[in-house]
């Protein structure tokens, strides 16, 4: 790998020296997203049990005084805000762990980063049920971190290096032991079947403006932080030592990275649940669609995330209108053959 | 390689090499103890007296009556899915040779869940006896698509191991999917999801008898194939073993098996994937020995997690599958940590 003097950056799991970022590419892919985000806000806008006409929408932003602009306001822009700001999260949080952990398959989902702020979340709700709001988004952080720091010290504490494929198995195990956890506080705190599976898969059928105030701040600061540490990312992309010798500290652009995908990632599950593979698979899209640059693939992925979250919010109506499958569900059935796909070029053959 | 991975974990403990009869004999005893005393836990205290009168036909009362007709089936069952649970898991890791093998890894529990459960809601009224065959259907159709997708010029261990996650990931969504289409009570919903012996009554019982006691004996009797196959292709094949066929064959009794136990209790994991690691670490690598210890481990996990499940806090029900899921996941962790090299 012979690397110039120009950063070009250099994403450690594809060996192929060539990726340089075209900006006609990423123009396209920019605009694709940004004209998949309108229809699909405006299309989670107007559907639903009850159809509305979108000459109404204008109105409902200020005051409600039908119940049309009554349903716009409180039920469906909520969802629909909730659904874009949590994709962004987690699939910004995604790319971060990715270029943090130098691992194609680090996620917070696999990682057991979100499992964890589902577990103390709930813990904290079932110990004191008052409980809500700004608190829970603090403990959801705590819980986010210290799952992330488990699993990565149990998958590095086998002889030899951490390969990508040990570290996703080591985290969807904790993941699925921390959910059954989960699962037992639930049935100890007999809510209705609704919120069960809502804190199992994850989904944005019960936001309120509420949610989205106790997420904005949180939110602000990761991506503002995410974003302006694109240039140590594109650093650490060339490897350690490479970024060391560029004047980078490493351990510190690992701990800042690490600090925000818990942010992030803290604070969407602490609102949504864990939705499933958003931060696996959004950032690998992306940086097929538009090279890994992360000045210009941090945005992207957070516009693609919204994208994504938005659609299986809203394919999430379509299943069967009265009862509506949690988007949860529709990411994880998208996202599992992604995932098949990268385990699959994995080029791990010992043990 | 790959009789290296086996061979790490056929490690002999004095007691077990010399007595195995002895030490196996007091884990069925022991068995049975909690079997007894499990009967007499659950939302509704029963005394033991009450469970003996049970057992010798007088149900004159009503604790005696619980007894007979909703704690016995599910002790009945734990042993039926504790055993078939355990010998899939044990026949999977000596044919596939590899430590992480187990019903849920490799995506069979959650395929035979989801189509158990699509056969129950597509047709109301189903003969549950139709049941069994249709997640034996859907467990091989998972498990063949986790091994092909996890095939890249040989499917690694570790590979299959994640291709599995995610295979069962997807079928798990399948459940979520089919249990919002068509919401059943909380209960129901999660014994579909995490496998659980709540209700259940003798009709299961005679869903699952069948399958357990044709398929574990035939398994018993080919244990020996099993060990010529761990020998590795080439020197089994030496011996006059018809490799090939004798593989699949076991693979299908495997998924059988475990696809019996889901279809009665919903998708419990992670005792395919203990039980028979402790078994091989207690009495060493000879399947004989080690699958039919495997199915004792099995049927301990199982009274233990539906003990606990009923009794820690009646009348709560917390599923078994819950139970073993905190058990298992850090013995794969465990696992995971220890085959690292």
């Amino acid at each position: 790998m012979s690397q110039s003097t120009t950063v070009v950056p250099q994403p450690t799991e594809h060996r192929r020296p060539k990726i340089v970022t075209s900006k006609q590419r990423v123009t396209w892919v920019a605009l694709v997203l940004l004209a998949l985000l309108v229809v699909g806000v405006v299309w989670g806008l107007s559907i639903g049990s009850q159809h509305i006409s979108l000459s109404r929408l204008p109105g409902a932003i200020f005051r409600a005084d039908e119940p049309d602009e009554l349903i716009l306001q409180s039920i469906r822009m909520p969802r629909v805000v909730l659904a874009l700001m949590v994709g962004g999260a987690l699939a910004v949080a995604g790319a971060l762990m990715q270029a943090v952990a130098a691992n194609p398959l680090a996620a917070p989902e696999i990682m057991g980063v979100n499992a964890g702020a589902v577990f103390v979340v709930v813990l904290a709700v079932t110990v004191v049920p008052s409980l809500s709001g700004a608190p829970t988004i603090l403990l959801a952080f705590g819980g986010a971190a210290v799952a992330g720091v488990s699993v990565m010290l149990l998958a590095g504490s086998g002889r030899g290096r951490v390969s990508p494929v040990r570290l996703a198995l080591a985290g969807v195990t904790a993941s699925s032991l921390l959910i059954s956890l989960t699962q037992v506080l639930i049935i100890f705190d007999e809510n209705s079947a609704d919120s069960v599976l809502f804190w199992l898969v994850g989904g944005v059928n019960f936001a309120g403006w509420g949610d989205i105030r106790n997420l904005l701040p949180w939110l602000v600061i990761g991506l503002v932080g995410a974003f302006s540490m694109s240039r140590s990312l594109n650093l650490l992309a060339l490897g350690d030592d490479m970024a060391r010798g560029l004047g980078q500290n490493v351990e510190r652009t690992r701990l800042l990275g690490s600090a925000f995908v818990v942010v992030l990632s803290g604070a969407a599950v602490s609102v949504a649940g864990p939705v499933a593979f958003i931060g696996l698979i959004v950032p690998h899209i992306i940086r097929r669609l538009a090279g890994s640059n992360y000045t210009v693939l941090l945005p992207l992925c957070a516009a693609a995330g919204s994208v994504l979250v938005l659609y299986a919010d809203i394919l999430s109506r379509y299943v069967k209108p009265p009862y509506e499958v949690p988007a949860g569900v529709v990411t994880a059935l998208i996202g599992a053959p992604i995932f098949v796909y990268l385990a699959r070029r994995q080029k791990v053959t010992s043990s | 390689m790959s009789t290296a991975i086996v061979a790490q974990h056929v490690r002999r403990t004095t007691l077990a090499q010399r007595y195995p009869h002895v030490l196996m004999g007091s884990l069925g005893v022991l068995a049975v103890v909690l079997s007894f005393y499990s009967l007499s836990v659950g939302a509704t205290e029963v005394s033991m007296h009450d469970v003996f009168n049970a057992l010798t036909g007088n149900t004159s009362n009503q604790a005696a009556q619980i007894v007979v007709d909703f704690q016995l089936p599910r002790v009945i069952l734990a042993w039926l899915v504790g055993i078939a649970l355990a010998v899939s898991g044990g026949v999977m890791q000596g044919v596939i040779r590899n430590p992480l093998a187990a019903p849920d890894v490799v995506g069979v529990t959650k395929g035979a869940g989801f189509a158990g459960m699509l056969l129950l809601l597509a047709i109301p009224g189903v003969p549950v006896l139709a049941v069994v065959p249709a997640a034996f259907v859907g467990g091989l159709l998972a498990a063949a698509l986790v091994y092909l997708l996890a095939y890249r010029r040989g499917a690694t261990p570790v590979r299959i191991a994640l291709v599995g996650v995610a295979v069962s990931a997807a079928f798990e969504a399948g459940i979520r999917f089919l249990l919002v289409r068509n919401p059943l009570d909380v209960s129901a919903a999660l014994i579909w999801l995490t496998g659980s012996l709540f209700g259940r009554s003798m009709s299961s019982v005679y869903e699952i008898l069948p399958w357990v006691v044709v398929l574990v004996p035939l398994v018993l009797i080919w244990a020996r194939k099993l060990d010529v196959l761990g020998l590795g292709d080439d020197l089994a094949a030496g011996l006059g073993e018809p490799v090939e066929k004798t593989r699949r064959l076991l693979l299908l009794f495997a998924v059988a098996l475990a696809s019996s136990a889901v279809a009665v209790s919903g998708t419990i994991g992670f005792i395919g994937l203990i039980a028979p690691h402790m078994a091989r670490r207690v009495f060493g690598g000879r399947h004989l020995a080690s699958l039919p210890s495997a199915a004792l481990f099995g049927v301990l996990l199982m009274l233990f997690a539906d003990m606990l499940g009923r009794g820690l806090a009646p009348p709560l029900e917390i599923p078994a599958g819950l139970v073993t899921a905190v058990i298992g996941g850090p013995y794969f962790l465990y696992l995971l940590v220890k085959t690292g090299k």
